[in-house]
């Protein structure tokens, strides 16, 4: 058991090092493109020159990549080329503004996806099934841009119900999170609840089930005691995985509503070259990937024993 | 003569009364007679007396509410001088004032300088400055500061556009503390005109001592002071006490960055959370149309796409091979296609048959056939590959008209790649590209963007273009008053650039944005450059 735990512990690390190697590699390697970026168009080749000098440029790659390292683990995270601003001030809130959003478009998917997808799995092949099966499937294959066009022409345009962008100048608003947080929860839903009815529909046909059920115990009874515990591994799983994708994964919906978010923070980095909020928004990423699937292996590992053993996934 | 007067009071150019007995005669309209006037010093009220049309001097609307939201790129910035949007320039544009003003009718008025007078060789330029003009810090406003500037500019080590623009200013001289004369290499008639350029807005003296960075030390003498500046998210602006000029109409601007999808500007306009759009473009046109508490505000502006090729790198330095792209566009395609048919046809010279020097030449029409002709001599007789780099910088309408570029030329065997690359990164090589689409923003005048983008070794002469007799003809266009006799000189100058082929000007877009039906006064200005003290809202 604990042999597992630390396996998977240094396997989180060698990922975050491996990937924090390639981020620094892909954007500090050429010098020359640093330096242009920091100093902007109007600099000229000596003062390029000096810059990289003063800063230590010509000093070989891996001590460059291990002071960075360093700097980055200690929250020296360095200056914005584009903002002129601490990085790490730069991201807090809007880690935060992302968090708020993440969390609210979990707080509408996860009880919709799970009621969905036991719903449909415990009666495979009922006309309610078929029925969220088709929601599902549309709501997946929607990609994000085009729900937001639609729903925005719907609740902005049409209804005139709903603030058409969410730029949270005046706070935290549950108007303006409305329209952001339903089209990540549509995209979401509809394929947690996929995953939820195929576990929950290969539970249904599991021995156990079927003596419970030919014992008389009742449906709800079954649901509550057999299946959702076991079915349940699959779904939290993609949960878990969705909890990076909602935090830079979602630069096209906070792009489109002008939400103050993570997202748009990275998106804006990229168009101006900022190279050194590139990194940390890069590196942020990563922390949250593997911080996320370390969580989602624990739960799995509560919710079936069995896996924790082998330290398998399922 | 005949009721006409300088703003200082002192005699008229002698170059004016033939001018105005030439408007009187009808052989120069109103506005080119007004515009030439105003460079000369000539008070523009009076001369529009003497034409017998109403003054039509921009004034403040009426307001009743207290804050305007206007959507509006908010950059990284630090000094003014330097910047290359112009969407940077209506932020400080509120708290920085320009020595003249050049307002939606193109006609050049008084603005910080009281008046202006050029000697008879209009190489010599006596400004004066308006007393009793206060900084926000409490310093006076006086030449010292215009010194401040004006050096900078022509510093040969500037890096600001303005030392091409200004390279013709030899000296400053400083009489007192409100007059100081220019002194010019050669003539230009345009000067007050082009000290209304995004790039001119008059510092401190003492801004380079105390940093060099406005948005942290945000003094000026505007109507507005910068409250808060969040680069990518927003900047506020409030009504200064102790202006010198009409208070402002409203209390604050609030300007918004919403990103760079128009789509949705639109939506926070249709949801009443914004007032102002800074532009709506082609493709959002219908959605706005339907919108009931919006307005939809157009105007005519000499502003355009140029697909440019630099005749120093390969293939664009065979003429041949431009000459036969030139060939095979079709223009008149390119603006009924990709933008509707909303504007006027180019003619592949820069110079727009509405700008007061433009200078009819002969049309050219499109002959695919001599394309290939041209493409066979050039060496290409299989046809040739390019590649066109874009960043649609001002929406997709960049890209559509390229598209159309490269159908019309796959008809004569030039295949175009068309690379395309996010907006922000194209203006970090856009002056690189062998062959790249660039949007030119409007100038009043043809010969101010032939200056700029056309004259050997300019600041932003992206197309590497140098020709001895082109600079010559553009020399002579801008020492000309008469618009006729200028005309010739810019014939010359246009033919040049057609013939060179350097470029595939296609049309000259008309320009559009939105405001709420809440907002009083707002134009739409042929460069963008918006003076928000005017516009009210209820």
């Amino acid at each position: 058991m604990l042999k597992a735990a630390l396996l998977k512990l240094g396997g989180a690390a060698a990922t975050m090092l491996a990937v924090s190697l390639l981020i620094f590699a892909l954007l500090e390697f050429n010098v020359e493109g640093v330096a242009a970026k920091v100093l902007g168009q109007f600099s000229t080749a000596d003062q390029r020159h000096a810059w990289l000098q003063a800063n230590g440029y010509f000093d070989p790659f891996v001590l460059r990549y291990l002071r960075w390292l360093g700097g980055f683990v200690t929250g020296r995270w360095g200056t914005s080329t584009y903002y002129h601003a601490d990085i790490l001030q730069l991201i807090r809130p809007r880690l935060a503004a992302s968090g708020l959003l993440g969390g609210a478009a979990l707080a509408v998917t996860i009880p919709t996806a799970l009621i969905l997808g036991v719903a449909a799995g415990v009666r495979e092949g009922s006309g309610l099934d078929r029925l969220l099966s088709v929601f599902a499937i549309l709501s997946t294959s929607v990609p994000e841009f085009a729900s937001a066009v639609f729903l925005s022409a719907l609740f902005v345009f049409k209804l005139g119900w709903l603030p058409g962008v969410s730029t949270l100048s005046s706070g935290p608003s549950l108007r303006e999170l409305a329209l952001p947080t339903l089209v990540l929860a549509i995209s979401a839903s509809g394929y947690i609840s996929r995953m939820t009815r195929a576990s929950v529909a290969e539970v249904m046909t599991s021995p156990y089930v079927r003596t419970a059920r030919l014992k008389g115990a009742s449906m709800a009874r079954i649901i509550r005691g057999h299946v959702l515990r076991n079915a349940l591994v699959t779904p939290v799983t993609v949960i878990m995985l969705q909890i990076p994708w909602l935090l830079s994964g979602v630069i096209v919906v906070e792009v489109f509503f002008a939400y103050p978010g993570f997202g748009t923070l990275l998106y804006q980095a990229s168009i101006n070259s900022d190279i050194y909020l590139i990194e940390a928004c890069a590196m942020v990423g990563v922390v949250v990937v593997v911080a996320s699937q370390i969580v989602s292996d624990i739960l799995c590992a509560w919710l079936n024993p069995r896996l924790a053993m082998t330290g398998g996934r399922p | 003569m005949m009721g006409l007067r300088n703003n200082d009071g002192s005699p008229l150019h002698p170059a004016v009364p033939d001018l105005a007995d030439q408007a009187l005669r009808g052989r120069i309209d109103r506005r080119s007679f007004l515009r030439t006037v105003a460079w000369l010093g000539v008070n523009v009220a009076s001369a529009e007396a003497l034409l017998g049309v109403s003054a039509c001097a921009p004034e403040p609307a009426a307001s009743t509410k207290n804050r305007i939201r206007f959507v509006c790129a908010v950059q990284q910035m630090s000094d003014p001088a330097l910047t290359t949007w112009i969407e940077a320039s209506n932020l400080f544009r509120n708290s920085l004032e320009f020595l003249t003003e050049v307002d939606a009718d193109n006609i050049t008025r008084p603005y910080l300088a009281e008046s202006w007078k050029p000697s008879d060789d209009l190489k010599t330029w006596t400004f004066r400055l308006r007393q009793g003009v206060k900084w926000s810090n409490g310093d006076a406003f006086t030449a010292d500061d215009v010194a401040f500037n004006i050096k900078r500019w022509i510093d040969p080590k500037s890096q600001s556009v303005n030392r091409t623009t200004f390279s013709v200013i030899q000296a400053f001289e400083k009489i007192d503390d409100h007059g100081f004369v220019l002194h010019l290499s050669r003539p230009v008639c345009s000067l007050p005109e082009q000290l209304y350029a995004f790039t001119c807005p008059i510092l401190h003296r003492r801004f380079e001592a105390e940093g060099g960075d406005w948005p942290k030390n945000p003094v000026g003498t505007g109507p507005f002071e910068l409250v808060e500046y969040d680069v990518s998210r927003s900047a506020r602006f409030r009504r200064r006490p102790g202006y010198w000029g009409e208070p402002a109409a409203v209390e604050e601007i609030d300007y918004i960055d919403l990103g760079t999808d128009v789509a949705t500007h639109v939506a926070a306009l249709a949801a009443g959370q914004v007032d102002i759009l800074y532009r709506v473009t082609i493709a959002e046109l219908d959605l706005v149309k339907r919108l009931p508490n919006a307005r939809l505000l157009s105007g005519q502006a000499a502003h355009t796409l140029v697909m440019r090729m630099q005749p120093d790198q390969k293939p664009f330095d065979d003429k041949r091979v431009r000459q036969a792209v030139v060939a095979a566009a079709d223009p008149a395609q390119m603006l009924k296609f990709a933008y509707r048919g909303l504007g006027v046809v180019g003619e592949n010279h820069h110079v727009a048959p509405f700008q007061p020097d433009y200078a009819p030449l002969p049309r050219q029409t499109r002959d695919v056939a001599k394309a290939r002709r041209l493409l066979a001599q050039a060496g290409h007789p299989n046809g040739i590959d390019l590649t066109l780099t874009l960043g649609n910088t001002q929406g997709r309408w960049e890209q559509d008209t390229a598209q159309i570029l490269q159908q019309n030329c796959a008809e004569a065997g030039i295949r175009i790649k068309l690379n395309v690359i996010p907006a922000a990164e194209y203006w970090s090589i856009w002056d690189k590209t062998p062959f790249g689409l660039t949007y030119w923003s409007h100038r009043p005048l043809g010969v101010m963007v032939l200056d700029l983008a056309y004259r050997a070794g300019g600041g932003w002469n992206e197309s590497h273009f140098s020709n001895p007799a082109f600079d010559h003809a553009l020399d002579e266009a801008m020492a000309i008053l008469d618009p006729h006799a200028r005309a010739a000189a810019m014939a010359r100058a246009e033919a040049i650039l057609q013939d060179e082929a350097i470029m595939v000007q296609p049309y000259w877009p008309q320009k559009f944005t939105a405001v709420s039906d809440r907002v009083r006064g707002h134009r739409v200005h042929p460069s963008d450059f918006f003076r928000m003290d005017r516009v009210g809202i209820v």
